[in-house]
């Protein structure tokens, strides 16, 4: 009896929400993290070889590369196959998260409809499902990369930050997304031809320094370029981080990251009556 | 107990759902309807006053379509007023529908532990209960199976083991105990009853006025998406019972039974 006092309140009006969902998200960590796990382990539920396909996905992917750009198109770049792995699992990991996430909500009507829990908590659990496929894939690449004859050296560290700005920007558009699409859901058949441009006017297949030069400032401004450079730069180029373009990709993943969260919101509010 | 405040307070709480005519979801249906879309207001609830005193016991009746389960998702969190507030004092479970929040492919064992974080629970604190919740939901074996196998009744047990275990300072119940057997039921009764002496704040919508007269310490009465009479059980049950017998001998009329009121047709 004596704990009632100590509880939390929480007061609904049809409006005020406001910081305290941030506080109240953080309560709710360990449904995200038992949802991420979900997420990863649903995605290969039922196949004989279950997890391993987290490992031989990425890596047959590599043999195939390896393969047709050795063999059957030779590409002048040194180490094309390792190049266009990095920029694939870069890529991979904003891409499937913002893709998956849109459809979120109304896969989880029946959770949505039941029960009260921060709902930001389906879009960020499928970006936390996306970011530990990423890092899990790494156990492919960075050997690979050593096979290849490129040294581990302490710029790798990097990868941390740079995977936390992506997984932030990602988040950002899977809010974005997943709370638009409760009420247009054609976003989400959109989003499939939208990330097709979008990954080829993102530096994957190609180097930036093969962007014509009057154009490389338009190419510049997509934020996601950044983040692939920065990975491209710390584990193929060998090259220190471009610090003007990655700050531009930091303020961009916390502007993005706010105008989804307040966009979500604002929208979720009426998530339970509409899907 | 009227010196401390209210576990639950509804003020001034209305809620109107917009029903669609059409579904137009799609871009092209956005575009082609641009702001006209076609929908009609249903209030649902209309200035609905309750307040609900820690430690005590609130039933919810009324006919299908009186507005019980939208007050009840309102106080969960599920849905919004559309005007006024509502304001809780505590942690808040609800037991809703059986097994939302189960994932069928997920064994039993599994569930528990996403069922309680769904409820706000850290790892360490269901752990600490886990035993308890499987012995009372008297599953044994089976808790290690997916609960898509379950049947109804073993559902009701392991969602009904969780939300009551983890114990709630308040606890909402929908209509779940008519579910299981009636050993289980008893159970389940003599589960709440523990609860009560614990000093949870329990709010539950059921039609077993029986239920409502033995357990409970305030009964609300919702018709037609207003609270009718508020009171305690042993006269809201019989007021309620009267009303009930003498409506369904008139014929039904769409908007007046089922609380629908239609506002602004488009």
């Amino acid at each position: 009896m004596g704990d009632v006092a100590a509880g939390r309140t929480f007061t609904l009006t049809p409006k005020t929400r406001g910081l305290s969902s941030l506080r109240e998200l953080f309560e709710y960590r360990s449904l995200w993290w038992t949802l991420t796990l979900s997420e990863l382990r649903t995605r290969y539920k039922g196949s004989v070889l279950g997890f391993l396909w987290t490992f031989l996905n990425p890596l047959l992917t590599l043999i195939v590369y390896s393969v047709v750009f050795s063999t059957v198109m030779r590409i002048r770049m040194a180490h094309y196959s390792a190049f266009l792995f990095i920029g694939i699992l870069a890529w991979n990991m904003f891409a499937s998260a913002v893709q998956a996430s849109a459809g979120v909500i109304i896969r989880q009507a029946g959770l949505v409809k039941k029960i009260y829990f921060p709902r930001q908590v389906l879009p960020l659990s499928v970006v936390g499902g996306s970011v530990l496929n990423f890092v899990f894939s790494l156990a492919i690449l960075l050997p690979f990369l050593i096979l290849e004859g490129y040294q581990p050296d302490v710029q790798w560290l990097w990868l941390v930050p740079i995977t936390l700005c992506e997984a932030v920007m990602a988040a950002g558009f899977a809010l974005l997304v997943s709370a638009l699409n409760v009420y247009i859901r054609d976003l989400e058949h959109m989003l499939s031809i939208l990330l097709m441009i979008w990954f080829y006017i993102t530096p994957i297949v190609y180097a930036p320094y093969m962007i014509p030069h009057n154009w490389i400032q338009l190419f510049k401004l997509n934020p996601v370029s950044g983040c692939i450079i920065a990975f491209q730069s710390v584990l193929y180029f060998h090259s220190p981080l471009h610090w003007k373009l990655e700050a531009y990709t930091v303020a961009f993943a916390v502007f993005v990251f706010v105008v989804g969260w307040s966009t979500f919101e604002r929208l979720s509010r009426r998530f339970a009556e509409e899907v | 107990m009227l010196d401390t405040l209210p576990a639950i307070d509804v003020r001034n709480v209305t809620k109107v759902f917009r029903v669609h005519l059409e579904r137009n979801n799609s871009l092209k249906d956005k575009l082609v309807y641009l702001g006209r879309a076609k929908y009609r207001d249903f209030v649902a609830l209309k200035d609905i006053n309750i307040q609900i005193y820690p430690g005590t016991t609130t039933a919810l009746l009324g006919v299908n379509g009186s507005g019980k389960s939208t007050l009840l998702k309102i106080i969960s969190r599920i849905l919004y007023p559309t005007r006024g507030e509502v304001v809780l004092r505590g942690r808040v479970s609800s037991l809703l529908e059986l097994g939302a929040g189960f994932h069928p492919d997920f064994t039993g064992y599994e569930n528990i532990f996403l069922n309680a974080s769904i409820m706000g629970l850290r790892r360490s604190e269901v752990k600490k209960r886990i035993d308890e919740i499987i012995d009372f939901s008297e599953l044994g074996g089976f808790i290690h199976e997916p609960v898509r196998s379950y049947s109804s009744g073993m559902y009701m047990r392991l969602a009904f083991s969780v939300a009551t275990v983890i114990e709630p300072e308040i606890l909402l119940v929908d209509e779940v105990l008519a579910v299981g057997d009636v050993a289980f039921q008893e159970k389940c009764i003599e589960r709440l009853r523990q609860l009560q002496r614990r000093g949870t704040t329990i709010v539950m919508v059921t039609h077993d006025t029986s239920i409502v007269e033995r357990m409970c310490d305030q009964a609300v009465w919702l018709h037609n998406s207003v609270v009718q009479m508020i009171g305690h059980p042993s006269a809201c049950v019989p007021a309620y019972l009267d009303a009930v017998t003498h409506e369904s001998r008139k014929p039904m009329s769409f908007d007046q039974s089922y609380g629908i009121s239609i506002q602004n047709v488009y």
